[in-house]
């Protein structure tokens, strides 16, 4: 064939219309990037539920990414800093503001009703997602603080307790018999002095809170002080364990003494629960954190966790319909189950009551029991909180170690977080 | 010039691939990085000029600024003298025309392949952990052991016994210059009846001086910038107590977990300082300990 202008040409539309065809087809093929920090529990249902979207949503490809609590934000910020977040982000409270005012996340109020149905969402559900008049986090799941603890130790220990109503001497006095009767081999509890978020109730028994509602740092210096004594003198009696493992931190699950066998007890959020249960082989318990005596209750409950549209989105359509799907769909909320918190609707709830396991049970049973001790919910940190958070391991593991005393590491540690905070605001 | 260039030309083309990289890639961000260490930047929006803040703050008030270098110091002092020695020590063993050498040098320059790894990081980690390696081998002779990595007072020296072993790519270049090394000296002294120490004082450290300043000043910059094992073996904090805050660990946690980039940038900029400072001193001072044979004394 003799090649002309015309054939030439020809060949080439020819090309381009074929071309055209599966281009096409690609286009109309969405993706998106889910990214969510997890647990071996958490990455099975939610890898379970992309699977199902993917089925009925033939034309969206999901990709889920997971990490640890440590890492994820390690991660999600280079993903910040290199504009390539995933399209749809599970976010904590601890978190959002930092995102939210550095413009990580965006706001969803368009899209509510409008690719978004929280119709059937409880009253006020949505409130600490909401920054100034802006949804940016949806509630995918209530949670509160509870203390998990081995049933079948302190079942052999003899440790008799109401798990809804028990003070800071009995909990020491329950450490005490758990180490005493195994021989040190198990040891009371962990050494939560490092947990922020089990502090954070100790403090707020006292009837003070860690920040104002426009994020002044309003943490007492003795509340500080007074929660590293009350550790030091479990720590000097040796009922908690060692501060080898107390001073790694952030640990993942499987590291846990709980789950190691070597504690009774550890610090978690109650929607925890399932995922240590499925770690381990003893039946665990949920108790309230302990109290103070003659102290009000600090207990609370808050989103454990939310999901936000980022700013780097590429898809939004494809991401709402996922997002929608997350807190409508029955089929996935029956998979999610109350790993990421107890659904905020009745509807929700609902749907999970009949399927519940008997951890779950047990959970969702303790979250109504503790209801009657339910104080405010805390403010949400303002920006540079992650960092004081950092600070006050930081500082605490100079005194789990025993370079500085209780009063001193607590005098440096809330001048460093006025210095974080006042450095962040700038 | 030209006379210059026309000698180094061989040289020159060589290093092209490098050229490229380091005028394409690497100049761009460096210059940037010079701009931004003068203001605030937080990635996401604009950087704000801030003159001297970062730099001000850096010395006036941040702790942990110090702290880092306290640390980094602590690692460059160990690890840079062990892992000379080590080098030159495998590097002796090795001078000795083994027929097998080709297959010695490569099982010991493996650990410098895999130490930079996470993998080896990781393994480190478990190994020096409480229910570790380390203890177990030192249960069996009666000693308790401790979390070496957990114990602020021992974890950096569980990272320069890290760094010892990564010996091989100094090793190396100690063997070539073993081998440049005439045998006749040996001859000479063995003749005289002198020690093998003395040997090793008169002859191999003299003629290897030019060598050994080589890999010094390389190698103390490696050490300056030693990054992944204290990452990995610290979960990226520093921790515990900040006695694994690197100096490059703490920058990365500026500019990646508090989005300082700004910050980051001046703590970058004041590293290459220091680096610089410390490759000018080892230059200064080589005049009195660096021998070259084709120099006329």
């Amino acid at each position: 064939m003799k090649l002309t202008r015309r054939t030439l040409l020809g060949t080439m539309g020819a090309a381009a219309a074929a071309s055209a065809l599966p281009f096409k087809a690609m286009a109309a093929s969405q993706s998106i990037r889910h990214f969510w920090w997890g647990n071996p529990t958490r990455d099975e249902r939610t890898f379970k539920v992309i699977e199902m979207f993917q089925a009925s949503h033939p034309d969206i490809a999901v990709q889920g990414e997971t990490i640890g609590w440590g890492d994820y934000w390690t991660k999600m910020a280079t993903q910040t800093a290199g504009g390539n977040m995933a399209d749809v982000i599970q976010m904590a409270h601890t978190y959002i503001h930092e995102y939210v005012q550095r413009g990580g996340v965006v706001p969803l109020n368009d899209y509510i009703g409008n690719g978004i149905d929280l119709s059937h969402y409880d009253a006020g559900a949505n409130d600490i997602g909401t920054m100034g008049g802006d949804l940016y986090g949806i509630n995918i799941g209530a949670t509160c603080p509870s203390i998990p603890y081995n049933k079948r130790v302190f079942e052999e220990a003899g440790v008799e307790f109401d798990p809804l109503a028990w003070t800071t001497d009995d909990f020491a006095a329950a450490c005490e018999k758990i180490t005493s009767s195994t021989g040190g081999a198990v040891t009371g509890s962990e050494d939560l002095s490092l947990y922020m978020e089990t502090f954070e109730i100790f403090c707020r028994q006292s009837g003070a809170d860690f920040y104002t509602a426009d994020g002044k740092l309003t943490m007492p210096v003795e509340e500080v002080a007074a929660w590293w004594q009350m550790w030091k003198d479990l720590r000097d009696a040796g009922v908690v364990e060692g501060k080898d493992q107390t001073v790694q931190l952030d640990k993942g699950m499987a590291d846990l003494g709980l789950i190691r066998g070597t504690t009774a007890t550890t610090f978690r959020w109650a929607n925890q629960t399932g995922a240590l249960q499925g770690l381990m082989q003893d039946p665990l318990g949920v108790a309230i954190v302990p109290q103070r005596a003659g102290m009000q209750s600090g207990h609370f409950v808050l989103p454990s966790m939310f999901l936000c549209l980022s700013r780097d989105a590429g898809d939004v359509p494809a991401a709402l319909a996922y997002i929608d799907n997350w807190v409508n769909d029955e089929e996935t909320l029956k998979v999610l189950g109350i790993d990421r918190g107890i659904p905020p609707s009745q509807k929700g709830r609902d749907i999970l009551a009949p399927q519940l396991n008997e951890t779950d049970a047990m959970v969702v049973k303790y979250f109504g029991d503790t209801q009657s001790q339910i104080l405010s919910t805390p403010n949400i940190g303002p920006k540079g909180s992650g960092e004081v958070r950092d600070s006050f391991m930081r500082t605490g593991t100079e005194v789990v170690l025993g370079n500085m005393s209780p009063q001193d590491a607590a005098d440096q540690f809330i001048h460093d977080a006025e210095g974080i905070l006042i450095r962040a605001s700038r | 010039m030209r006379k210059f260039f026309r000698r180094n030309t061989a040289g020159y083309v060589f290093l092209t691939p490098w050229l490229i990289g380091f005028f394409f890639l690497a100049l761009g961000p460096i210059l940037v990085s010079l701009y931004l260490s003068f203001t605030r930047y937080d990635m996401v929006s604009a950087p704000v000029w801030d003159g001297l803040g970062n730099y001000q703050y850096m010395f006036e008030y941040d702790r942990r600024f110090w702290k880092a270098l306290e640390v980094t110091f602590t690692f460059v002092a160990f690890s840079v003298p062990l892992r000379l020695a080590a080098a030159l020590g495998v590097a002796m063993l090795l001078d000795k025309g083994l027929r097998t050498i080709g297959l010695y040098r490569a099982i010991f320059y493996l650990p410098s392949l895999l130490g930079a790894s996470i993998a080896i990081a990781l393994l480190w980690r478990e190994m020096f952990g409480l229910n570790g390696v380390i203890n177990q081998v030192l249960s069996m002779v009666g000693i308790t052991g401790k979390g070496w990595i957990t114990d602020p007072d021992t974890s950096i020296y569980t990272i320069v016994v890290l760094a010892m072993w990564q010996f091989g790519s100094p090793m190396l270049i100690f063997l070539a210059g073993l081998r440049g090394i005439p045998r006749d000296l040996y001859e000479a002294a063995e003749i005289d009846g002198t020690s093998r120490f003395r040997q090793f004082r008169r002859i191999t450290l003299p003629m290897l001086a030019p060598v050994i300043f080589f890999n010094l000043v390389l190698q103390t910059i490696e050490a300056f910038k030693t990054f992944t094992s204290a990452f990995i073996i610290s979960n990226g904090t520093g921790a515990p107590a900040d006695s694994l805050l690197f100096y490059t660990v703490y920058l990365f946690n500026e500019a990646f977990k508090f989005f300082r980039m700004g910050y980051a940038s001046a703590l970058a900029w004041v590293l290459l300082l220091i680096i610089a400072a410390f490759t000018a001193l080892a230059f200064a001072t080589s005049k009195y300990w660096v021998h070259y044979e084709n120099e006329r004394d």
